[in-house]
C-alpha cells in the first residue's frame, strides 16, 4: 500500500493529465454533445488547460523523488515536466479558434495523451517505459496529424509521419534488445555499471546506432528528417507547433539521458584526428548532416511552415552540439536552447496559424504587408524569427552562444573547433531565409484589398506572452539557466 | 592477435550467410530467367491466381466503419481478460498483505477500460441500423 500509494503521488501529473483526458473525453460525449461547436471547444479547451496547469501546480509544490528500476523521478525530471505542460497548454489555447474538426473532445483528450507520454517520457529509466512512453506520445501524435479530416494534406501528413515513425520505432526496439543482449538488462544506470569498460564492439555499435534512429527521427534529425516538412506543411497548424517543440525538448531530455546516463563509457570522439568509435561521432554526423541539409533547404521553401521545418532540421543541428559538449556543460546547454527554441517555434508557427485563420495560406507571398495590418503580431514574428537565427538580445541567441561555447570548451581543448564553425556558418546562411520571411511582412506592399479579420483575443495573447517570453529569456538568461544549474548540481539526472 | 580483428572476425558467418543469401535469390531469378521458356502472355494467364478460381470484383472493398469499431471493442475487452487472469491468480495471495496495491490497480484500469466502453456506447459502435 505504501509503495502503492509512494507511486502515484510521485507519478500524479501524469495521473491528473490522463485523467483530465479521460474527463474531456467524456463530457465532450456526455454534456455538451448538443452545445454549439464553439461552446464545446472553448469548455473541452478549458478543461484540458485546467489539468495541465493542476498537474504543474502539483510539480511545483509536492516535492517529490524515487528512484526505481522503471522510473526515476528527480527534481530534474519533475522541473522539466513544467516547460512541456506550459507548451501543451500555448498549444491548446492556439487550437481554440481552429475550425479544422468537430470532434472537440478527442482532440484534447489526444493532446493531453500526447503530455501524458511526454511526461512519462521524461522520467523513464529503463529503456522499456522510454520505448513505451515515446509510443502513446507517438501514437497520439500521428491521430493529431490526421485530424484535419477534410484536408488530403493533413491525411497525408499522418500517413507519412506514421509510416516513418513505425519503421524508426521498430529500429529502436531492435537497438534495445541487442543493448539488453549485452548489458542483461535495461534500467540506465545498471546498464552503466555493467558497461563500464566494455569495448566498443561491433555489436555495441550497431545497438547504438539503432537506438538512435528513433530519436533522431523523432528530434528530425538528417538522414531522418524526410517527413518533417510534409507533417509541418500539412497537419493542423497547432499540432504541427506542438510536434515541432514539445515533442522536441522531451526526446531531446530522454537521449541526453540515455547517452549520457547509460553509455558514458561508449562516448568516442568527434574530433577530426584520432577516431575512437562510440556515440559522439554518430552524433556529430547527425548534427552536420542536419545543419547543412537544413539550412541549404530551407532557402528555396515559399511556403513558412516548410521553412519552419527545414529551420527545425537545422536547429536539432545545432541542438546535438550540446550533446557532443563535456557533460558539465552538455545538459545544462541542450535544455536551455530546446527550451528556449521550443517557445520560439511555438509562437512562429501561431503567427502563422493566425494569418491562416484569415483565409490565406501559408506561403510567403500571403504575409506581405503584415505590419500594416497587424503591427502588434508582426514584431513578435520579428522577435521569433530573429531570435531563431540567434540575434542578440533574444533567447535564440544565448542558446545558441551557450551550446557553440560549451562545444569548443569540450576537451581535448578545441577538438569540436570545426563542428562550431560549421555550426556559425550555417547559422549565417539560416539569416537569409529568416529575414524572407520578415522582408514581406515589413517591405512589401500588402495584396490590395484583402481582407484580415481581427484575430481572437486568445491566440493574440498566447502569441504576445510567447514573444514576451523569448525576448525576456534572452535578456536574462539567468531566470531559466541559474534554475537549470542549480537542479544539475543536486543531482545528475 | 590484434582483438579488433578477432571481434569482426565472429562476424564472418553473418557475412557468409548475406552472401549465400544473395547469390541464391540473384542466382534462381538469373536461372528461371536464362532457362526458363518464354511463354505467351494472355488475359487468363495475367489474372490474380485465386487457387484456380476464377477471382470476382475489386480486390480492395470498402468496409463500413463499423467494423473498426467492432475491432477497438474486441482489443478493449481482449486486453482487460489478459489483464485479470493473471491478476485474479495473484489476487489470493496478496489480499492480506497489499490490499490496497491489489485492489486500487485494478480498479483505475478498470474505469480507463470503463470509459472507452462508454465512448465506443456513445459513438454508436453498437447500433447497427444507422
Amino acid at each position: 500500500m505504501n509503495l502503492y500509494l509512494q507511486y502515484l503521488t510521485a507519478l500524479a501529473p501524469e495521473v491528473i493529465v490522463v485523467a483530465t483526458a479521460l474527463l474531456v473525453l467524456v463530457m465532450d460525449l456526455v454534456l455538451v454533445r448538443e452545445k454549439p461547436f464553439a461552446q464545446r471547444v472553448g469548455l473541452t479547451g478549458a478543461i484540458a488547460c485546467m489539468g495541465c496547469g493542476l498537474a504543474m501546480v502539483w510539480v511545483e509544490l509536492v516535492p517529490c523523488s524515487i528512484h526505481s528500476a522503471m522510473l526515476s523521478v528527480s527534481p530534474l525530471t519533475q522541473w522539466v515536466k513544467v516547460p512541456l505542460l506550459l507548451l501543451t497548454i500555448f498549444a491548446a489555447v492556439l487550437s481554440w479558434n481552429e475550425r479544422f474538426t468537430r470532434h472537440a473532445g478527442e482532440y484534447f483528450a489526444l493532446l493531453l495523451l500526447a503530455a501524458a507520454g511526454l511526461m512519462l517520457l521524461v522520467s523513464s529509466e529503463s529503456l522499456l517505459m522510454i520505448f513505451v512512453a515515446l509510443e502513446l506520445l507517438s501514437t497520439s501524435l500521428y491521430a493529431l496529424a490526421a485530424f484535419d479530416k477534410s484536408g488530403v494534406a493533413s491525411s497525408e501528413a499522418a500517413l507519412k509521419y506514421f509510416l516513418f515513425g513505425g519503421m524508426s520505432a521498430a529500429f529502436t526496439l531492435f537497438g534495445i534488445s541487442l543493448i539488453y543482449g549485452i548489458a542483461g538488462d535495461i534500467q540506465l544506470d545498471v546498464i552503466a555499471t555493467r558497461l563500464r569498460g566494455h569495448p566498443v564492439e561491433p555489436v555495441f555499435y550497431a545497438a547504438l546506432v539503432m537506438t538512435l534512429v528513433g530519436f533522431a527521427f523523432k528530434l528530425a534529425a538528417a538522414p531522418f528528417h524526410l517527413w518533417a516538412p510534409d507533417v509541418y506543411e500539412g497537419a493542423p497548424t497547432p499540432v504541427a507547433s506542438f510536434i515541432a517543440s514539445g515533442s522536441k525538448v522531451a526526446a531531446f531530455f530522454v537521449l541526453a539521458r540515455i547517452l549520457l546516463s547509460a553509455f558514458p563509457g561508449a562516448r568516442g570522439t568527434a574530433s577530426l584526428g584520432g577516431h575512437l568509435p562510440g556515440w559522439a561521432p554518430l552524433l556529430m554526423v547527425l548534427a552536420v548532416l542536419s545543419m547543412v541539409a537544413g539550412n541549404v533547404a530551407a532557402i528555396v521553401q515559399t511556403n513558412v511552415k516548410r521553412l519552419l521545418a527545414y529551420s527545425a532540421i537545422a536547429h536539432a543541428g545545432y541542438a546535438l552540439l550540446a550533446l557532443l559538449a563535456d557533460r558539465r556543460h552538455a545538459l545544462s546547454a541542450l535544455l536551455f536552447y530546446t527550451i528556449t527554441y521550443a517557445f520560439t517555434v511555438l509562437g512562429a508557427f501561431a503567427v502563422v496559424g493566425v494569418v491562416e485563420e484569415s483565409g490565406r495560406k501559408a506561403s510567403l507571398a500571403d504575409f506581405a504587408g503584415l505590419s500594416r495590418r497587424a503591427p502588434l503580431l508582426s514584431f513578435c514574428m520579428l522577435v521569433f524569427m530573429l531570435s531563431l537565427a540567434g540575434i542578440p538580445p533574444l533567447s535564440g541567441f544565448f542558446g545558441k552562444f551557450y551550446v557553440f561555447t560549451a562545444a569548443a570548451d569540450t576537451a581535448p581543448k578545441l577538438s569540436l573547433l570545426w563542428l562550431v564553425v560549421l555550426a556559425v556558418a550555417a547559422s549565417a546562411v539560416s539569416l537569409y531565409y529568416y529575414l524572407q520571411v520578415l522582408k514581406q511582412i515589413y517591405a512589401v506592399a500588402p495584396a490590395p484589398a484583402s481582407a484580415w479579420p481581427r484575430p481572437a483575443l486568445s491566440a493574440r495573447v498566447a502569441i504576445v506572452l510567447l514573444a514576451a517570453i523569448v525576448i525576456v529569456l534572452g535578456c536574462v538568461p539567468d531566470l531559466l539557466l541559474g534554475k537549470i544549474s542549480e537542479l544539475l548540481k543536486s543531482n545528475s539526472f | 592477435m590484434d582483438p579488433s580483428k578477432s571481434q569482426l572476425m565472429q562476424y564472418v558467418p553473418v557475412l557468409m550467410l548475406a552472401v549465400v543469401a544473395v547469390l541464391f535469390s540473384a542466382g534462381t531469378l538469373a536461372a528461371s530467367s536464362l532457362l526458363g521458356k518464354r511463354a505467351r502472355r494472355s488475359a487468363v494467364k495475367d489474372t490474380a491466381y485465386e487457387c484456380g478460381m476464377l477471382p470476382v470484383g475489386e480486390g480492395n472493398t470498402r468496409l463500413s466503419i463499423k467494423f473498426y469499431l467492432v475491432a477497438m471493442l474486441f482489443i478493449l475487452f481482449d486486453i482487460e481478460v489478459v489483464f485479470l487472469y493473471p491478476w485474479a491468480v495473484n489476487f489470493k495471495g496478496m489480499i492480506r498483505e497489499q490490499p490496497g496495491l491489489i485492489f486500487g490497480s485494478m480498479a483505475g484500469f478498470m474505469v480507463v477500460l470503463f470509459i472507452g466502453y462508454i465512448y465506443a456506447l456513445k459513438k454508436g459502435a453498437f447500433d447497427w441500423k444507422q
